[in-house]
């Protein structure tokens, strides 16, 4: 067959559609968290939004893969990319990305839709940097059957405080698990454990997620956080080889150890551990809340749906404490169009766009008035509140331009002694050298 | 007269020199700079000239040799596995695919799987709960061991990664094993050589550049690993399966010290000119 002029020039147009960029209407162009619940959420909330938004002020959404993407998008902007008028921003990366961004002005009200807490998550150097859209926090997921058969069995009991005092040095009785010191939960992961109780129904007491992975020691944090641990003290010294640092980081290691947790936990990050608890064969998990929907799901987790418990992380000598972690849109330096941007910003923060958001499978942390509209369709959400409320913190130090690196410098010694190639006073002098340098910074 | 004149060829040249200066030249040169200057993700336009601070770092990390060391062994032990594996397949098999040539399809399929895909698939594959080795193995043993503990981690790589490669390997040797004549064989053979001799004697030598090419280009693409260790093990606990181009893109992005890590770049790179050199001097040598 001959091509004519018109095949090439039907060719010409294919080829330059895909290689150029997409010409688009909208003259707002948000960079939003790609895949899972925060994408549906956003693009219903858009949808909305774009039918009432004038034409200059139209939403179009962007995306891309979530894997690097905060690499990515620091490249972006380090660049000065105007691709993109508003971008995602995460608790963590605020002081990477400041430079590149401009503080926003969100109103009032704003305060009075989220509280004051959340809108905190969003704040670098005392100044708003985005709407927070979606707030992660760690849940405790238990098996409420196994937990229940334990409570009644007295000779489980006998067993159960036997093993506490074997491996803790303590005599413990069970508990239920909204009272859980972190050492009820290490008794209870221990009896959970075939290797330690070759009587136990399950194979784990519980899953540890030990990958060398940044955001596993954000799951990881909450523990030491509950015995007084810290980044830094008000002088802005590093104190990461404090006595509860060691002590976590110590009980986290006899778990392993003993074979409460997978053998592959080195290798676990959150997919796997939802698939541990979701086969049944592990008591407990301290996971992310996004894991909720999956693992109460009957049609996802079929084994263990029915009989899933979530309670707040353990308390420990401070209390419970558990590690939050907003994601938000940020207004972008370079943007092309900042009054239609901060015009939706401003609009994302009103009550109306965060119900919706809610309803449409995000997770924002409202105020308690707010979110109690919302609480029939997502009871998640009133939880999720509840604990930041109660329990959220932010370590000193943690939005700082340095965190992400501090978290990965952490994952690298922490993990390094848990999987036993350095001793602990290696891995905390390790950690204590490298936070100093890059909190300096 | 020469088919095309001094000048012709110059021209002829421009283009492929110009494109070669723009996109290879022109990022080396700013690599250079970077690695003798303080430069971060905000200065990357006006980076401070600071010595030779960059180079020391990285020569002084613990972490970078024991990055190098990893990738070393993991080249020299793919390589040597897929080159061997690939080998043995190829006179194995000649036989059966000269017949069925449709066979080859099956067997080339795992290069048609992106390396980051198999690092992703086996992440399945090898879990406890939802991968079917382990399931089989506590089906039958009533046990499964930890491929990605501390242990066995780097074991499961190389495995992971020979699997995937052989069959370039094999490709490469089945071709090259397929160009022997047929009548030199058979020569031998009436000479009184068995067939491990023939192979031993006859095919191996004339099979021999191409053991040697096959060998070099598994021993780089071993060497530089990233996407499928990155994808199943991340650098691995404590860092144990940090390549040096893990090394390299954690310095980078993770840690912000992008002087140090163009410097390993760069260090890299003149270790592999001096490799690649060496080994092209040799093989002018032989020639000779």
């Amino acid at each position: 067959m001959k091509l004519n002029r018109t095949s090439f020039a039907l060719m010409a147009t294919l080829l330059a559609g895909t290689a150029l960029p997409t010409f688009a209407n909208a003259t707002v162009t948000v960079l939003g968290w790609p895949g899972g619940s925060e994408e549906t959420a956003l693009r219903a909330t858009v949808e909305t939004y774009n039918k009432q938004a004038s034409d200059a002020d139209k939403v179009e959404l962007l995306f891309f893969n979530r894997e690097g993407f905060y690499d990515k998008l620091q490249a972006d902007m380090a660049a000065g990319s105007s691709a993109f008028d508003l971008n995602l921003v995460a608790t963590y990366s605020i002081g990477r990305y400041a430079p590149y961004m401009e503080p926003v002005d969100l109103g009032a009200d704003a305060a009075k839709v989220f509280g004051e807490s959340v809108l905190k998550t969003m704040q670098f150097d005392g100044k708003q940097y985005g709407v927070p859209t979606d707030l992660s926090l760690h849940f405790m997921y238990y098996r409420r059957d196994l937990i229940d058969a334990l409570m009644k069995d007295d000779a489980a009991k006998k067993t159960y405080g036997e093993i506490a005092q074997k491996y803790l040095g303590k005599p413990l009785q069970p508990k239920d698990p909204d009272s859980w010191t972190w050492d009820d939960w290490a008794a209870t992961a221990l009896y959970f454990t075939k290797q330690v109780n070759p009587d136990s129904p399950v194979r784990y007491g519980t899953v540890l997620q030990m990958k060398n992975l940044l955001f596993n020691m954000m799951v990881f944090q909450s523990l030491p956080r509950s015995y007084g641990g810290d980044w830094m003290d008000k002088d802005g010294n590093v104190t990461v080889d404090s006595d509860a640092y060691k002590t976590c980081l110590e009980l986290y290691k006899k778990l392993y150890d003993a074979g409460s947790s997978p053998k592959d936990s080195l290798s676990y990050e959150y997919a796997e551990t939802n698939a541990a608890f979701a086969s049944g064969q592990a008591a407990t998990a301290l996971q992310w809340n996004a894991a909720a929907a999956d693992l109460t799901s009957t049609e996802k987790s079929p084994a263990v749906a029915e009989v899933t418990g979530i309670v707040a992380p353990p308390a420990g000598p401070d209390g419970r404490a558990d590690h939050i972690h907003g994601l938000g849109l940020g207004l972008n330096k370079n943007a092309k169009n900042k009054e239609g941007a901060v015009k939706f910003l401003k609009w994302l923060a009103t009550e109306d766009a965060a119900l919706l958001y809610a309803r449409s499978g995000g997770s924002p942390a409202l105020s308690p008035d707010v979110v109690a509209k919302v609480a029939k369709e997502r009871p998640d959400l009133v939880k999720l509140g509840e604990f930041a409320s109660k329990y959220g913190y932010v370590m000193t130090g943690a939005t700082s331009a340095s965190a992400l690196p501090v978290y990965e410098l952490q994952a690298k010694e922490f993990i390094g002694y848990w999987s036993g190639q350095q001793s602990l006073e290696d891995a905390l002098a390790h950690t204590k050298a490298g936070m100093q340098d890059l909190l300096k910074k | 007269m020469a088919l095309v004149t001094r000048a012709e060829g110059r021209m002829y040249l421009t283009p492929l020199v110009g494109f070669l200066l723009l996109f290879l030249g022109f990022p080396a040169i700013v690599n250079l700079i970077y690695s003798v200057s303080t430069v971060t993700f905000e200065t990357l336009r006006s980076p401070v000239l600071s010595g030779l601070g960059n180079y020391v770092a990285v020569l002084n990390d613990r972490e970078f040799w024991s990055s190098a060391w990893f990738s070393l062994r993991f080249g020299l032990l793919t390589a040597s596995a897929e080159c061997l594996i690939g080998l043995f397949l190829a006179i194995f098999l000649a036989p059966l695919l000269s017949k069925r040539p449709v066979l080859m399809a099956p067997l080339m399929l795992p290069l048609m799987v992106a390396p980051a895909m198999v690092g992703l698939m086996y992440r399945l594959v090898l879990h406890e709960f939802a991968g079917p080795v382990p399931y089989y193995l506590f089906e039958w043993f009533g046990d499964s061991p930890a491929f990605l503990d501390i242990n066995n981690a780097f074991r499961t790589l190389v495995v992971v990664e020979t699997l995937q490669w052989t069959p370039f390997a094999f490709l490469l040797f089945y071709m090259a094993y397929s160009a022997i004549p047929l009548d030199v064989r058979e020569a031998s053979s009436l000479d009184g050589a068995s067939p491990l001799e023939i192979v031993r004697w006859i095919d191996l030598p004339l099979m021999k550049p191409t053991l040697v090419i096959a060998f070099f280009i598994r021993f780089i693409d071993g060497f530089r690993v990233f996407d499928n260790v990155y994808a199943l093990t991340g650098s691995g606990a404590g860092g144990s399966t940090t390549s040096l181009s893990i090394y390299i893109y954690q310095a980078f992005f993770k840690e912000g010290a992008i002087g140090k890590a163009v410097a390993a770049s760069v260090v890299l790179f003149l270790a592999s000119f001096i490799v690649l050199h060496g080994l092209n001097r040799l093989a002018g040598r032989r020639k000779g």
